[in-house]
């Protein structure tokens, strides 16, 4: 009797493994790290990536079921080849072409980002999409909602089950997806890397640019990732529009005010306007503004201080730099875009 | 096959009668006010003289401890609950006994709120799902208690208030630790008892009738949360 027993919950676990593994078998993917970069931010172990996971997080991603009325999608102010920014608004739009407060954030590398937002508000990537949900001049939708319509889907039925193996749909699982997506938008192709690799050669301007790139902005703009994810004030004087103190809104100390996230330059050349208000059209403004436009106040960077004092030719010489830093291969990988039956 | 399922459902028969009821302890929280058991929509007067109802009540306790005489101690694992007035399901949490037999219980530990782990953590599920209504947009972190409802003292909109309490940072952290000692052999239940009438006794609507976001104000609801609990 009792090997009867042994004998048979053998072949029903067998059996019920070998009936999940028809619907449910995900393959999994990594996110490479490239040679010399930092270890990432994100833990992986919690989300483990897998191709259905990010295939299902891209659907989301460019689907505007997200949005109360169904008309604005993640890539509506996060386009690809801007380096998922919206280009040309100081400040960025969302439903019923209400306006927001700041200007759109690029997003690449966020595997390595530590918080999120200009104010740095968001202390995971996973939560962060609650953000642009659930701001009434974005999305203006709740995750709750979200998932109800989801749920009345057969094609997101389908690509939960491929992805987490259960039809049954969650704010959890729907986040975990949104984040494999955007943890695998890595740019790390830009002539400056294949510089970096010793595979190209940087011109003679582009080569003094580095050197000046290297004295005047890379303690905030740290290589690799372009950004060493603090916040600063870098001298902006205040819009009074918008009166936008920054980070003091999170932190309620008086030290952050007017700081904001110091973001990454990589594609700077696409990802214009710049600043978090958006308030500069051009990398010639962007330098010309630490070159002598630098506003006093109690809490600018230290680093911000003294004038940067370059001439004419040494401030196009930086900007020729920045302009190595696009990687046009992360800014076109079909991968990453709009999600099409053959891509 | 067919055996196959025969053994199957015997196995899960088991497997539920060993998760029968009566092999539980139950506690069941009850939100008062003033001794009464608290209605959606019906009027409640404080000792501040506001008369106010409610429209929403929801919070979370969570990582429950049962200590007992013997200095051993019970952890619940991924002990997080959300307790909403309306969810008759939500008040009732029930611990499987096996976890303290022939023990003499010492005291009831559990905390008001969400640990900051949880906070920096990305998306989370079950009761610590953001679809849940308990999870800041535009700032990460979980509000703690969720009291909303209507008072004419209140001079906003729709003469709403609004309490939000929560916060994970330091000095705003806004979880609280609730402990309550007894002599007790296990029973099958108790009452976990939430008094709103003593919260709101230290509350003047027409002054104070807003929080959305950590910080002192917070902080200061947050330290009379331990006083509104006891236990029967």
């Amino acid at each position: 009797m009792k090997k009867r027993i042994t004998y048979s919950s053998i072949v029903l676990i067998i059996s019920l493994i070998s009936f999940s593994y028809v619907f449910y078998d995900p393959t999994p993917i990594y996110l490479e790290i490239p040679k010399n970069w930092p270890k990432p931010a994100y833990n992986f172990s919690k989300n483990p990536l897998t191709e259905e996971g990010f295939q299902l997080g891209r659907h989301l991603f460019y689907d505007p079921i997200l949005s109360r009325d169904n008309t604005i999608s993640c890539a509506s102010c996060h386009l690809q080849q801007t380096g998922f920014t919206h280009v040309d608004h100081d400040l960025s739009h969302g439903i019923e072409g209400k306006i927001g407060t700041r200007n759109s954030a690029t997003l690449m590398n966020l595997a390595w980002s530590t918080h999120f937002m200009w104010d740095g508000g968001i202390n995971h990537l996973e939560v962060q999409p609650l953000a642009p949900i659930e701001s009434e001049v974005e999305m203006d939708e709740t995750l709750e909602n979200i998932v109800k319509k989801l749920q009345n889907s057969k094609k997101y039925q389908l690509l939960f089950e491929k992805a987490f193996g259960t039809k049954k749909i969650t704010g959890q699982l729907t986040l975990k997806a949104l984040a494999q997506f955007v943890v695998m938008l890595k740019t790390d192709n830009s002539k400056y890397d294949k510089v970096i690799r010793k595979e190209v050669n940087f011109t003679a301007q582009e080569q003094k640019g580095y050197t000046l790139f290297k004295q005047n902005c890379a303690s905030c703009h740290t290589e690799p990732l372009f950004t060493n994810n603090s916040f600063e004030n870098n001298g902006l004087e205040i819009d009074t529009t918008l009166n936008d103190f920054g980070r003091r809104k999170i932190t309620n100390n008086s030290k952050d005010k007017l700081k904001f996230k110091v973001p990454t330059l990589r594609n700077i050349q696409f990802t214009f306007p710049y600043m978090h208000d958006g308030r500069f059209s051009t990398l010639t403004e962007v330098v010309k503004h630490y070159n002598t436009g630098i506003h006093q106040s109690e809490t600018l960077s230290l680093k911000l201080v003294k004038p940067m004092n370059l001439s004419d030719n040494e401030r196009v010489d930086l900007v020729t730099f920045l302009k190595t830093l696009t990687d046009e291969e992360f800014l076109f990988n079909p991968r990453f875009s709009f999600p099409r039956a053959n891509n | 096959m067919n055996k196959n399922i025969i053994w199957f459902l015997f196995l899960i028969s088991i497997h539920l009668n060993a998760q029968k009821a009566s092999d539980s302890l139950h506690l069941n929280i009850d939100v008062v006010f003033g001794g009464k058991p608290i209605q959606l929509d019906s009027n409640y007067i404080s000792i501040t003289k506001d008369t106010l109802s409610f429209t929403t009540i929801k919070f979370y306790l969570s990582s429950f401890e049962f200590h007992f005489t013997d200095n051993s101690i019970y952890k619940e694992n991924n002990s997080y609950h959300l307790i909403d007035i309306e969810n008759p399901n939500s008040k009732k949490i029930s611990f499987s006994k096996v976890n303290f037999k022939n023990k003499t219980l010492k005291s009831i530990q559990f905390n008001i709120g969400v640990d900051s782990l949880m906070s920096v953590s990305g998306a989370m599920k079950d009761a610590l799902d953001p679809t849940k209504g308990m999870y800041w947009a535009w700032q990460s972190g979980y509000i703690n208690i969720k009291i909303e409802g209507k008072s004419l003292s209140c001079n906003t909109r729709k003469n709403k208030f609004q309490f939000h309490i929560g916060g994970y940072l330091e000095p705003n952290y806004a979880m609280r630790t609730f402990n309550f000692n007894f002599n007790d052999n296990i029973k099958k239940e108790k009452n976990i008892v939430m008094d709103l009438g003593k919260l709101f006794s230290e509350i003047q609507l027409k002054e104070n009738n807003t929080i959305m976001i950590p910080g002192k104000e917070a902080m200061k609801l947050a330290d009379l949360t331990t006083e509104i609990f006891f236990i029967q």
